[in-house]
């Protein structure tokens, strides 16, 4: 990419007024060659997948996969006139707030203590990145199955202490409640090491005279750290916010694993209905054009969260 | 797909929003490498086995046929008809299929009628009733490859601690059996009722087909019928009853089939490879095998037949495809696979040869009885995807307002 300032910089320093609206074709064809091969991958693994999944929204296309002709927006009524898909949606709404509010102020927490020198802080750093390194589908079985009635050893663990009366355990993942609330417990722990570690980076770049300063005028811990370091940490936040979003809202495999034999669509949300409609109708379709409004609504919260709060404006 | 064929992008998998509703694409592709033809087949995995069993097969066949090249592919049952669906819609299907319904597949006109992919001796060797459930409007579309029907397992150290004399036969006695069996206590059930996503539809089958009722057939789906509500609140009796294990509606069929080996359920409904499931992991189990009780207490049994079905795509490979079905339903190669696999053979040599079998014998006594899934219909698909996904509200709705749903959510597919 050392062929990109090239570019950027007529763009951004108008050095040569005059000449811009002409030489800068010339110059997108000069780069061309550097930046064509980046171009192409992502045209191809971004644009041209996203393309299709717009095209195929229009389409009718039989159980098989056979593409029977253009079906207007009928598919988008389908997924509108869905009667759980207004739940469904303030579940999945449910689903991401929680989720990332809860790991954002844990991951605040956790990177401020991984930020003091201690002993072992190594130790305890590694291992914060252990559930970020293991693959989440994995994570989430381990829960499952420890969830799971008879054998699992978290259901054992609450029917020895006594909190559970039936011998074989409760069916934590056979209810709709109570699958859901777990789901999120986990989206919160494969969430938290990347959070936090986005945060800690955040941290080290405090300089220790600000808050020396602050320590001189007489503030507290308390006051130091929402007055002091809060503010300074926004722009990490809003990376781990925004990409917490878009990544919680995009999650699958931890509500698949979790409520998978749930029935109906009560612990559904925007992701899991684009995949039953998938894997159990064979509806390509109308899952396009579920996944066309999911990548609209991710777009407006996003938006929404950027104009709110702000956050790239300077400190 | 028709317009973006040749384009030859290979497609990353991504498993992000953008790309989840996304398809494969390839290019043309298929046979014609080094001027010889490749068979692509595509089959699911039955066990831990099955891609050795089916590499064993391919390897004897190329010996016999050294100009035919067949590449295996083994997918999960989870996956295969997700696989399948996005190899059609990239124009990539596979030349031989095994699968369950095939009725979609024919009615988009994809496959051969079977007649013209398997030679009329092999043809005439199949099971008379297996064949006419692989036909649709007359023509046969696919070939029975295998059989399973379903009995009800029964622990029998548990039903004698809990003073029942005989298995139950009908429904009356079942109900009374797995409610002595449930008040055991300590975490014994004593019915087990997999009605989670994983098999509903075949329980769904066993109550209400058991009851009188039907799917529908050919033609035409019923779920939504008078005949299937005595079965469905049977259903609702059991677990009010507290005869069945905790949240029938969402626990999958496998796994509780653990729990039966383990000794922990008082009857479960089950399959031929249940048998070497439970002589593998708990062979101290005392149980017996009985026929599934009934409304009335007359034989019945769910028969389940999965086929090979072979794609036209571009209609040059109709010999090689009929050399391959030849040689693989011909002799031992047939039934020592069925053998291994442990299920039931659809050819009467096969039933000849495997009829000496001590643990396939209740199963076969029970074949006659069978009644199957409505495969044929193209909506069948549908069906048994909305059973999954909606059977096990019983549990906690009216037994009317799931059926409805069912039979809403078909019609629209």
């Amino acid at each position: 990419m050392r062929a990109e300032p090239v570019g950027a910089e007529a763009g951004t320093r108008p050095l040569r007024p005059a000449a811009r609206p002409r030489s800068r074709g010339r110059e997108f064809l000069q780069a061309l060659p550097w930046i064509g091969p980046a171009l192409a991958l992502i045209v191809g693994v971004v644009f041209f997948p996203a393309g299709v999944m717009f095209y195929n929204s229009t389409r009718d296309i039989s159980a098989s996969g056979v593409d029977r002709g253009s079906a207007g927006l009928s598919n988008f009524a389908e997924v509108f006139a869905f009667p759980y898909f207004w739940p469904i949606l303030g579940r999945t709404i449910v689903w991401v707030v929680v989720v990332v509010v809860v790991t954002v102020v844990l991951s605040l927490a956790l990177a401020q203590l991984l930020d003091k020198a201690f002993p072992g802080r190594r130790i305890v750093r590694l291992a914060v990145i252990v559930p970020w390194a293991s693959s989440v589908v994995m994570t989430t079985m381990v829960v499952y199955y420890g969830l799971e009635p008879y054998f699992g050893i978290i259901n054992t663990f609450l029917v020895d202490l006594g909190l559970i009366q039936d011998p074989e355990g409760y069916g934590w993942t056979r209810n709709a409640g109570t699958a859901f609330a777990w789901s999120i417990a986990v989206a919160i722990f494969v969430s938290l090491p990347f959070t936090s570690y986005t945060i800690l980076a955040g941290l080290a770049t405090v300089p220790s005279e600000v808050l020396e300063a602050a320590k001189m005028d007489g503030a507290g811990p308390v006051r130091t750290y929402f007055g002091v370091v809060l503010p300074q940490l926004r722009a990490a936040i809003a990376v781990a916010v925004l990409i917490n979003i878009i990544n919680v809202f995009n999650s699958l495999p931890i509500l698949r694993v979790m409520t998978g034999s749930i029935p109906g669509y009560d612990a559904d949300t925007v992701m899991t209905m684009i995949f039953k409609y998938i894997q159990n109708q064979h509806r390509l379709d109308v899952a396009s054009a579920l996944s066309v409004v999911a990548f609209v609504i991710v777009i407006l919260i996003v938006a929404a969260y950027l104009r709110v709060v702000k956050p790239m404006r300077e400190v | 797909m028709k317009t973006l064929r040749g384009i030859g992008v290979v497609a990353l998998a991504a498993t992000t929003a953008l790309t989840l509703a996304s398809c494969g694409f390839s290019n043309d592709g298929g046979g014609g490498e080094g001027g010889g033809t490749s068979l692509d087949l595509l089959v699911p995995s039955y066990s831990d086995n099955t891609k050795s069993l089916w590499e064993g097969v391919i390897e004897g066949f190329e010996e016999e046929n050294p100009d035919i090249d067949v590449n295996l592919e083994v997918q999960s049952w989870d996956n295969l008809e997700t696989v399948i669906a996005t190899k059609i819609q990239g124009g990539e299907a596979p030349d031989i299929y095994n699968g369950g319904p095939f009725a979609s597949f024919a009615a988009d006109g994809l496959l051969y009628p079977a007649e013209e992919v398997v030679s009329p001796e092999v043809f005439a060797d199949f099971q008379e009733s297996f064949i006419a459930n692989e036909q649709l409007e007359g023509t046969t579309y696919a070939l029975p490859l295998i059989a399973s029907a379903r009995a009800l397992f029964v622990n029998n150290e548990l039903l004698e601690q809990a003073g029942v004399t005989e298995p139950p036969t009908d429904w009356d006695s079942l109900l009374d059996a797995a409610t002595k069996v449930s008040a055991l206590g300590n975490g014994i059930a004593g019915y087990g009722m997999p009605l989670g996503s994983e098999e509903a539809q075949a329980e769904a089958a066993v109550w209400l087909l058991g009851g009188g009722g039907t799917f529908g057939d050919e033609s035409e789906i019923t779920i939504d019928d008078p005949s299937n509500l005595p079965g469905a609140e049977q259903i609702k009796a059991m677990i009010d009853a507290g005869a069945t294990q905790a949240d029938p509606g969402s626990t999958d069929r496998s796994p509780l089939m653990d729990i039966f080996v383990q000794g922990k359920i008082g009857m479960q409904v089950g399959l031929p490879p249940t048998v070497g499931q439970i002589e593998e992991n708990n062979p101290d189990l005392d149980y017996s095998i009985v026929p599934i009780p009934t409304r009335d207490g007359s034989p019945f049994t769910l028969g389940v037949a999965d086929q090979l079905m072979a794609f036209e795509n571009d209609g040059d490979k109709q010999e090689a495809i009929t050399a391959f079905f030849d040689y693989f339903f011909t002799g031992d190669v047939y039934s020592d696979w069925v053998k291994a696999e442990g299920f039931l053979p659809t050819t009467k040599s096969g039933a000849e040869t495997l009829g000496g079998e001590e643990a396939l014998a209740p199963f076969l006594e029970v074949l006659p009885d069978a009644q199957f899934y409505p495969t044929t219909n193209a909506k069948w698909s549908a069906t048994d995807a909305a059973f999954k996904a909606l059977f096990g509200q019983l549990q906690t709705q009216p037994a009317e307002d799931v059926l409805q749903q069912i039979q809403a959510q078909v019609d629209a597919g």
